[in-house]
């Protein structure tokens, strides 16, 4: 059980390991965003404004890529949707929190601080919420650090290096984290098929009609799977 | 609509759309949790989208430059790396690695 003195120190070191990925994953969107069409501001405000790297990186490249702003918000929400599951999750653990942590913890609901503190609901609500904003800042400051550092970096790096290929490469690095059993594999396969399939569609709409299409075929895998 | 007010509006949106969702069950703004079927369905919704977003992505139009067959034979090594790794930095190093491999013959 973790004391009241070392939650602080418990949640820095947790997050560690956990901010590997993270760094390269912050800078390829720097990156990103100094070769996109949309200001540098703008682009590293989504930083602190989203504070969730895919959503970010997803505005990042559709705001630049000529389609319209509806449908750059829905793909943005698309991707966010998984939040709604954390929420839940938190919210006993949340009920026993001042009524400042109920507004401010969540803004740093990422993922990884998900997956962290999910496994600390047992504790004493004073430590959980120590050790809750000691990773939550941990994340946070490095976030802000690294994508900055990417948009230093982008423009010094000559155009032959060709490191807009690593958006690509970077959501495929997250959907192969996303793939933990067959019905999962299943959402990937038709939701890939049915947005190839649908690409005629204004405004990258068929993103949200295969990222649909993907959700309820995981889900029909599931229900029927033996 | 010119791209910064698009972009800023894009990013504001999503950014509030975001905090809604995480802390909407936290803060008791819906009147019930959600069923167990929803949050099923929800289980999903990532390998979805980000399936969705590498298609589109990639095969989106004229302004990402298309994709011949070295960036496909990029993205497969990288995926084989990343499977096997499970680690995003090894397989961003495997792909932009085979990419400028393979470029550099080609």
């Amino acid at each position: 059980m973790l004391s009241i003195d070392s939650a602080r120190r418990r949640g820095m070191v947790d997050a560690l390991p956990l901010l590997t990925p993270v760094i390269p994953f912050a800078m390829v969107l720097g990156l990103a965003i100094s070769e996109s069409s949309i200001s540098d501001l703008v682009g590293w405000s989504g930083s602190s404004l989203i504070f969730g790297g895919a959503a970010q990186l997803t505005v990042v490249t559709l705001s630049g890529a000529g389609v319209g702003l509806l449908a750059v918000i829905a793909a943005g929400w698309v991707v966010q949707a998984r939040h709604l599951m954390y929420s839940a999750a938190l919210a006993p653990a949340f009920g026993l929190q001042p009524r400042w942590f109920r507004y401010l913890g969540p803004y740093f609901l990422v993922d990884q601080v998900f997956a962290l503190v999910v496994m600390r609901t047992d504790s004493d609500p004073d430590v959980f919420r120590r050790y809750y904003l000691s990773a939550a800042l941990t994340f946070w400051s490095v976030w802000q650090v690294s994508v900055a550092l990417g948009l230093v970096v982008g423009p010094v790096v000559p155009e032959s290096w060709a490191l807009g290929f690593a958006v690509p490469l970077l959501f495929l690095g997250l959907l192969i984290g996303a793939v933990d059993g067959p019905p999962a594999a299943a959402a990937a396969v038709v939701a890939a098929g049915v947005t190839l399939a649908t690409m005629g569609i204004p405004n990258r709409g068929g993103l949200l009609v295969g990222a649909l299409s993907g959700v309820v075929a995981g889900y029909m895998t599931q229900r029927w799977r033996p | 609509m010119n791209v910064f007010w698009l972009g800023l509006i894009a990013t504001a949106s999503v950014g509030a759309g975001t905090y809604l969702m995480r802390s909407i069950f936290i803060l008791s703004l819906a009147d019930r949790d959600l069923s167990p079927q929803v949050l099923q369905a929800l289980r999903f919704v990532a390998p979805s989208v980000l399936a969705a977003l590498v298609v589109s992505i990639l095969f989106g139009g004229a302004d990402q430059g298309g994709v011949g067959w070295v960036e496909v034979i990029a993205l497969g090594t990288g995926g084989a790396v990343g499977w096997r790794t499970r680690s995003i930095p090894w397989l961003l190093v495997a792909g932009m690695g085979t990419l400028w491999v393979i470029g550099a013959f080609v």
